[in-house]
């Protein structure tokens, strides 16, 4: 702990101090609360892009032409400036602070989508040990009258091609591409897809099946594995070759017979009276068995290398976005020995303990990557979990309250920023307003604090999200703002979006 | 060597022997430590034991664990084997207690 808030006392005792073993970028994160973004651009002149994040790594900012159509590509850097004589702290910023490109280098702009496709603005992955970024585009999506193929199941949208793209941000050429047809992926906010390390998951909707990819170094995007209506790798070929499958009848995919049989053997050994087994088999599987051979997968992320985490549901909760809390399933399945591991409903409070003790491992990533080991969370930080329990005392009713929680799992990964702004234990802001996780927020006019959790009485500083002066219209139409902060500068880009006015970029920095 | 350590045994007399103590009168005869060597082998480790760290991390062995009692078949003698846990942790003596 620093004894001092002094940068220079800090940077002294920096000099002597030995931190307790294992802490010393705990320590040295507290430098943060003395470098912060101070001194705002307002109404920056940048080009008219959709910016979408900084890589998590803080060497790319990605953004996207208006057409849909482009991948830009910058590299931040650092305004840099010179005076003659002496140079007073009060001297103003030289006018070429105000440009864009003083911060940000561009590195190259390249066309991702062809004609009658678009990129997919919120789809965005970064592969951190090779620097390589996945994109996707896709055509427009065909909602009714879908036909019916071989395979897909119903009341899923279509899409005629979607395409991921593998992208080396260092000089934009594009390595790899995978492409599915007829499919649906959830493309928004990149929660079909979940990135472990060198292994994509991408869950297809459609044809319920979830494609195990492995990113290798020189690029190619290699399929491992695809878990749906086979488990094993030679599954397809033993039906084959041996089942004698009349016409009418089909076997239950691999995965859904997995999880039956898991539900079976559990129920069965619930009851241990051996002569009320039947009995309640009879009322706890089968009365419940058609519900169970319609539970479809909805989203499914890596849990380590060889266990994935599936979250079932019915076929209307799949595709929506809606915040709706209906009936839900979790199950683990491990890919080595094709075993579902576990099957909890979305209200368990078993399930909702490991949330509440654990949630830090379903922020999986490989231990290698060293940024994410410090996303604030309610398992590794005690504010965190104060207001945890804060709603949990407040909510009326607890099963209501750990179904609300549940929503959040399988966590959709990349989707919290890593910059050290976010981090509990050195800040303390109103997560309505702002937070690591990036999505658009109902812009205010008040500017946002970010106050020092120590000395709890200073504003450390403000980020003003509008339009200096308020706006022509005095700020009476409704906007949405984004943040992009970058992971270790003082950094911050803020988007300001108003209905039918171009939009409004500010930068904040620190001076 | 008295003082914060006690008297506690080394196993090797010549540990410690850098050790200065405070009071300047201490006797030199107690800065040899007392030496012992034990008589039994409860423990030692095994033979071939490699330490690693457990490849399943916490979140996986919780859910294993709840797994596997999820699957375990009950028996209609749960109720009286749930007395017996209590003690398990409780292991017998050997017949060479006092080491």
């Amino acid at each position: 702990m620093f004894r001092s808030n002094n940068l220079t006392a800090r940077i002294f005792e920096r000099q002597i101090l030995t931190p307790r073993p294992g802490t010393s970028i705990n320590l040295f994160r507290h430098f943060y609360e003395n470098v912060c973004p101070s001194h705002t651009v307002y109404d920056i002149d940048c080009p008219d892009l959709s910016f979408r994040k900084f890589t998590d790594d803080g060497q790319f900012l990605i953004g996207f032409s208006r057409n849909h159509q482009d991948l830009v590509v910058y590299r931040p850097s650092w305004l840099n400036y010179s005076c003659k004589g002496e140079c007073p702290y009060s001297l103003d910023l030289p006018p070429k602070a105000r440009r864009f490109d003083s911060f940000f280098r561009h590195l190259f702009t390249i066309s991702l989508a062809s004609a009658n496709e678009f990129i997919c603005k919120d789809f965005f992955l970064y592969v951190d040990p090779y620097r390589f970024g996945l994109f996707a585009t896709s055509t427009a999506q065909v909602n009714d009258n879908v036909a019916s193929a071989d395979g897909a199941i119903h009341g899923v949208p279509s899409i005629e091609k979607i395409t991921f793209h593998l992208v080396r941000l260092d000089d934009g050429v594009v390595l790899d591409e995978k492409a599915f047809y007829n499919d649906f992926v959830n493309l928004a906010h990149s929660t079909g897809a979940f990135l472990y390390d060198d292994l994509l998951c991408i869950v297809s909707l459609r044809y319920q099946t979830i494609h195990i990819l492995q990113i290798r170094e020189s690029g190619n995007l290699v399929e491992v594995r695809r878990i749906g209506p086979y488990c094993q790798e030679d599954d397809e070929l033993f039906l084959q070759s041996h089942a004698q499958v009349s016409p009418g009848s089909s076997f239950l995919p691999g995965i859904k017979q997995r999880l039956l049989s898991f539900i079976f053997r559990k129920t069965w050994n619930e009851e241990a009276d051996q002569s009320m087994r039947v009995q309640h088999l009879k009322k706890k599987f089968y009365f419940h068995f058609q519900d169970y051979v319609d539970l479809i997968i909805w989203k499914a992320q890596f849990l380590d290398r060889h266990h994935l985490l599936i979250k079932f549901g019915s076929v209307d909760g799949g595709v929506s976005r809606n915040t709706d809390q209906g009936l839900s399933f979790f199950a683990v399945y491990n890919m080595e020995t094709t075993e579902v591991v576990t099957f909890y409903q979305n209200s368990s409070e078993e399930m909702y303990s490991f949330f509440e003790r654990f949630y830090d491992f379903f922020n999986s990533v490989s231990r290698n990557t060293l940024h994410a080991q410090y996303i604030s969370s309610h398992t590794n930080n005690s504010h965190a979990l104060n207001q945890l329990l804060n709603i949990k005392s407040k909510s009326g009713s607890f099963s209501q309250f750990v179904k609300k929680m549940m929503m959040t799992i399988p966590y959709t990964c990349q989707s919290h920023s890593p910059s050290p702004y976010f981090d509990l234990s050195l800040f303390r802001y109103d997560d309505k307003l702002i937070s690591a996780i990036d999505r658009h927020r109902h812009s205010t006019e008040h500017p946002i604090k970010f106050i020092s959790l120590r000395q709890p009485n200073v504003v450390k500083f403000k980020i003003k999200p509008g339009v200096e002066g308020g706006g022509p219209d005095g700020g009476r139409a409704k906007k949405v703002s984004s943040f992009l902060f970058h992971p270790y500068l003082p950094l911050v880009l803020s988007i300001q979006q108003t209905y039918m006015q171009p939009t409004v970029v500010n930068l904040h920095f620190k001076r | 060597m008295g003082s914060l350590l006690g008297d506690w045994p080394s196993f090797d007399p010549h540990n410690f022997s850098q050790l200065r103590p405070a009071d300047p009168t201490a006797q030199p005869s107690k800065l040899t430590p007392v030496t012992y060597h034990p008589i039994h082998n409860r423990t030692i480790p095994p033979p071939n034991q490699v330490i690693t760290t457990e490849s399943k991390n916490i979140l996986l062995r919780q859910f294993y664990q709840k797994s596997e009692e999820q699957l375990r078949p009950k028996t209609k003698r749960a109720a009286s084997e749930s007395l017996m846990p209590e003690h398990s942790c409780k292991q017998p003596r050997g017949l060479n207690s006092d080491v």
